[in-house]
């Protein structure tokens, strides 16, 4: 029982116990070290996935029930009680599909830029503090690492734009390149201004930099905020999501795509969704911190509230064109986080 | 494949062309507009129509005149009596035809409630148009009621047939004016709140002022009419400088925009709205009693000669060109659609503007395909 | 310069407002039918699929096959056969009425010309079929029995419109 309790609430103790155990174990077979701990390492990674993955699905529906909410009607109510099997139906009718390669695609561009999507977005969450203890690989560069690897879906928006041989998915790919791009430094530098704060670039440092203090989401609010808008563009979410408009570029850079590769797209940007509540829930709210529940469950509390607040931003406001949201980013975000930033440090300092 | 005008082929370097073809999400039905861009500028447009086209107006030379009725609905089913109404004002006129009062006041409260369920339907289309997918929802609420009434009235959802040569059918049914009534209250609260969710969030105007803009001399060049010319700031309404029926017994005001740009234009519809529901109010309060159907002859064969008639619909003036020879089948009938002259400044207004713009812009126009093929 | 801030912060309250709007519909009752479980109010005048009703007074239904309907139909979707008696002469009653589900345009004309009140636009708006064959039904030979809103309205030949 006692046992338990300190695993759901502390979970870094006893894993750590359990590791060095078996590691004597293993050392008594007289196997190397390494092969346990890669062994260790391949089932957190393919917990962690597994994880991700029906997260993915789970929001998904969660999405498409808060728009119904929203939207004075419904949502998913057939597949399944209250719909719950309703994104398995989904999943299913896009393996069976028939993949559509198009003639004169760029076959390696084509192939590759659905991978390049998503792999970037599952190799961020090793980082994240899931609960008390619960990272799976706590570098001491834990937020640069994410800035970095988020970075690099563009090269896959750019790939699948290009590969598709398809005015319209050039356009969405040539704009989601922009905007990803001038995006990424108004969140660096408010990032920039938690990461002051805290002392810190470790993630569980972050967190723990919130302990007994009011959470950074208070004296941060301006940071918050841009954090929010500025990881909405990165995510290509509404209203940010010309890469994907609907309305005038058909299905921007993933129009070409059918079946499994339209499924990583798919999978990936509620993944990214995931991935942006997450790190403002970790550099904002608190992380896992919270009382009387399990921290593995305040940690989805708060992601999902944050997950609720871009939907809501989502099925309310139209897009905003394109030369207008570089404007923005330039002109309005990125003079406020330098503010920020700057009035963060002067405080510190004194 | 029909090739673009010669214009179109002149293309430098840098510029290539992009083909918003028949298959398109925001086209509202099947148009295909050819653009030539700049990277994201638009350099050449060119609206290329046809691939709805079906003849009509030759179809109609070969029915008898009681027959045409239900054809002219589908010339534009959003706003279906407006144009049923032009077509049967045309043949009372060669017959001098008189409608009792209360047939004519029905004819305005159902026009005006096709006003109200077109709007509507431009409000939603726009709104997925730039992206904002919630107030389709929340506009068909409203307008679900509305076709409901004009349902039990007609029997028809959309393509109504409510009009015949002479007045109406049936009368009203007993609870349309207790339904009217209802809807009527909440309906002044439930534009605002349209306003306050697209028309006036900052990022659709940020995204449609100053784009687009029309002026008034190339509006009245092009022969455009309706909301569109309104919004350039020439107070041209038919109900009110050529009033038709009983239309000048009605006290609205003609709604105007003052740029001629785009938001103009969006703004003025949602006014227009709020006007349609003054009249409605005004009307069901004037409703007479009496016949709701003039005596027309068995046989309807006109007397020969030629009449223009002309009605404000929602898209703009809508006019029927008709030549009788004194047989019971029309000899030629042409329509005049609003949407045909308002698609012809598309080129005028977008060039200089962005892709995102040239949604924007058809959206504001308010185009319905059928009508401009015909 | 106090106009770029007061632009600003009427910009933000405009995208609160937007927010306030969607807020409040999330407390509103859904408007959505569960079709197919529940089926819509269907007025009594409305136009659905052309049946020819058997009266219940005398068994059989109205129609004197006198062709008015025909001459009505805008674009020809209905064929009328009068019934030849065993004695050669032709009889007012139809043995074949030919009516094209595909072709017609639900505009009510040859109900409105029937002088017998034999035909109806009844709600029956579910009329998909399998193969285009099964379009083109005779009517006379269906024997439908009117039920509902509209059969006591066809029953007094249109003149009581009950409730409406």
């Amino acid at each position: 029982m006692a046992l338990l309790k300190e695993l759901l609430y502390n979970s870094g103790k006893p894993l750590s116990e359990f590791s060095s155990w078996m590691h004597a174990i293993w050392a008594g077979w007289g196997m190397p070290g390494f092969l346990l701990d890669f062994i260790f390492q391949l089932v957190i990674v393919l917990a962690v996935t597994a994880v991700l993955v029906l997260n993915a699905l789970w929001i998904i529906y969660y999405d498409r029930k808060i728009s119904a909410l929203m939207q004075i009607r419904k949502g998913p109510n057939r597949v399944g009680p209250f719909g719950l099997l309703q994104t398995l139906a989904d999943t299913v009718k896009l393996l069976i599909k028939e993949d559509v390669n198009p003639k004169k695609i760029d076959i390696l561009s084509f192939w590759i830029a659905p991978l390049i999507i998503f792999i970037p977005t599952f190799a961020v969450f090793l980082v994240l503090p899931f609960g008390n203890g619960l990272v799976p690989a706590d570098l001491n560069i834990g937020i640069l690492y994410i800035i970095a690897i988020t970075g690099l879906s563009v090269i896959g928006i750019l790939a699948a734009g290009w590969g598709s041989n398809n005015k319209y998915s050039l356009i969405g790919g040539m704009r989601s390149a922009a905007q990803i791009v001038s995006y990424e430094i108004p969140m660096v530098l408010v990032i920039l201004a938690v990461v002051l704060m805290s002392g810190t670039m470790k993630m569980s440092g972050i967190v723990a930099a919130q302990s007994n203090r009011v959470w950074f989401v208070v004296p941060q609010f301006l940071g918050f905020i841009i954090f929010l808008i500025a990881g909405n563009a990165e995510v290509n979410r509404a209203p940010f999501d010309l890469p994907e408009a609907e309305s005038e570029l058909v299905a921007g850079f993933n129009t070409e795509y059918s079946a499994m590769k339209f499924a990583f797209f798919y999978l990936a940007e509620y993944t990214n969704l995931f991935l942006t509540s997450a790190v403002a829930a970790t550099l904002f709210l608190g992380g896992w911190q919270g009382p009387f529940l399990p921290p593995i469950v305040w940690f989805f509390i708060k992601t999902y509230f944050v997950i609720t607040i871009l939907c809501w931003i989502r099925w309310t406001f139209p897009r905003i064109r394109v030369d207008q949201l570089m404007e923005f980013s330039w002109k309005y975000l990125l003079p406020l986080a330098l503010l920020n930033l700057v009035v963060t440090a002067v405080i510190l300092k004194f | 494949m029909i090739k673009a005008p010669f214009e179109m082929e002149k293309i430098s370097d840098e510029e290539y062309i992009l083909n918003m073809g028949p298959q398109h999400p925001s086209t509202h039905g099947v148009l295909r507009i050819v653009l030539k861009l700049d990277g994201e500028v638009v350099t050449g447009l060119y609206p290329d129509v046809g691939y709805i086209h079906s003849s009509v107006e030759k179809m109609c030379e070969n029915k008898k005149f009681e027959m045409i009725t239900p054809y002219t609905d589908r010339l534009d089913y959003l706003s279906a009596v407006n144009y049923n109404w032009a077509y049967v004002a045309a043949v009372e006129k060669l017959m001098g035809i008189q409608l009792p009062e209360r047939a004519e006041y029905m004819r305005v409260m159902l026009a005006e409630l096709n006003r109200i369920m077109s709007h509507l339907l431009w409000y939603s289309a726009f709104g997925m148009d730039v992206g904002a997918l919630t107030p389709i929802f929340y506009a068909f609420r409203e307008r679900e009621e509305v076709i409901d009434m004009v349902e039990g009235m007609t029997g028809g959802r959309l393509t109504h047939h409510a009009f015949r040569i002479g007045g109406f059918k049936n009368d009203l049914q007993k609870d349309f004016l207790s339904r009217l009534e209802k809807f009527l209250a909440k309906f002044e609260d439930r534009i605002c709140e349209y306003e306050a969710l697209l028309i006036n969030n900052v990022i659709l105007t940020a995204r449609t002022k100053g784009v687009g803009v029309l002026d008034k001399d190339t509006a009245i060049n092009y022969g455009v009419t309706g909301p569109v010319l309104r919004g350039s700031g020439c107070a041209i309404d038919l109900r009110k400088n050529a009033p038709y029926s009983v239309y000048s017994k009605f006290d609205f005001r003609v709604c105007t925009g003052k740029n001629g740009d785009t938001w103009d234009r969006l703004k003025l519809r949602m006014d227009e709205m709020r006007e349609s529901a003054k009249i409605l109010k005004q009307a069901a309060a004037m409703l007479p009693a009496g016949e709701f159907c003039a005596k027309v002859p068995r046989v309807i064969k006109p007397a020969p000669g030629e009449v223009y008639t002309k009605v404000e619909s929602a898209r703009g003036e809508f006019g029927v060109y008709m030549v009788s020879d004194g047989t019971e089948k029309p000899y030629r009938i042409k329509f005049r659609s609003p949407s045909f002259s308002n698609l012809s400044v598309l080129k005028e207004i977008t060039i200089g503007s962005k892709i995102a713009d040239v949604v924007a812009i058809m959206g504001s126009l308010d185009l319905v395909i059928p009508e401009i093929d015909r | 310069m106090i106009k770029y801030l007061f632009d600003l912060v009427k910009g933000i309250v405009s995208l609160f407002e937007g927010l306030g709007v969607t807020l409040k519909h999330c407390f509103r009752r859904p408007i959505t039918l569960q079709y197919p479980e529940k089926r819509p109010d269907i007025s009594l005048r409305f136009r659905g699929r052309l049946v020819m009703p058997v009266d219940p007074a005398t068994g059989d239904n109205r129609c004197t096959a006198c062709m008015l309907c025909v001459r009505a139909c805008p674009n020809h979707s209905i064929d009328v056969e009068k019934l030849i008696g065993e004695d050669g002469k032709p009889k007012p009653k139809v043995s074949k009425y030919i009516y094209n589900l595909g072709s017609c345009m639900f505009c009510n004309l040859c109900v409105e010309s029937c002088a017998f009140a034999a035909i109806i636009m009844s709600d029956e708006y579910e009329t998909a079929v399998q193969n285009k064959a099964s379009l083109i039904m005779d009517l006379a030979a269906e024997k439908y029995k009117l039920s509902g809103k509209k059969a006591p309205w066809w029953q007094s030949k249109f003149k009581q419109e009950e409730g409406a």
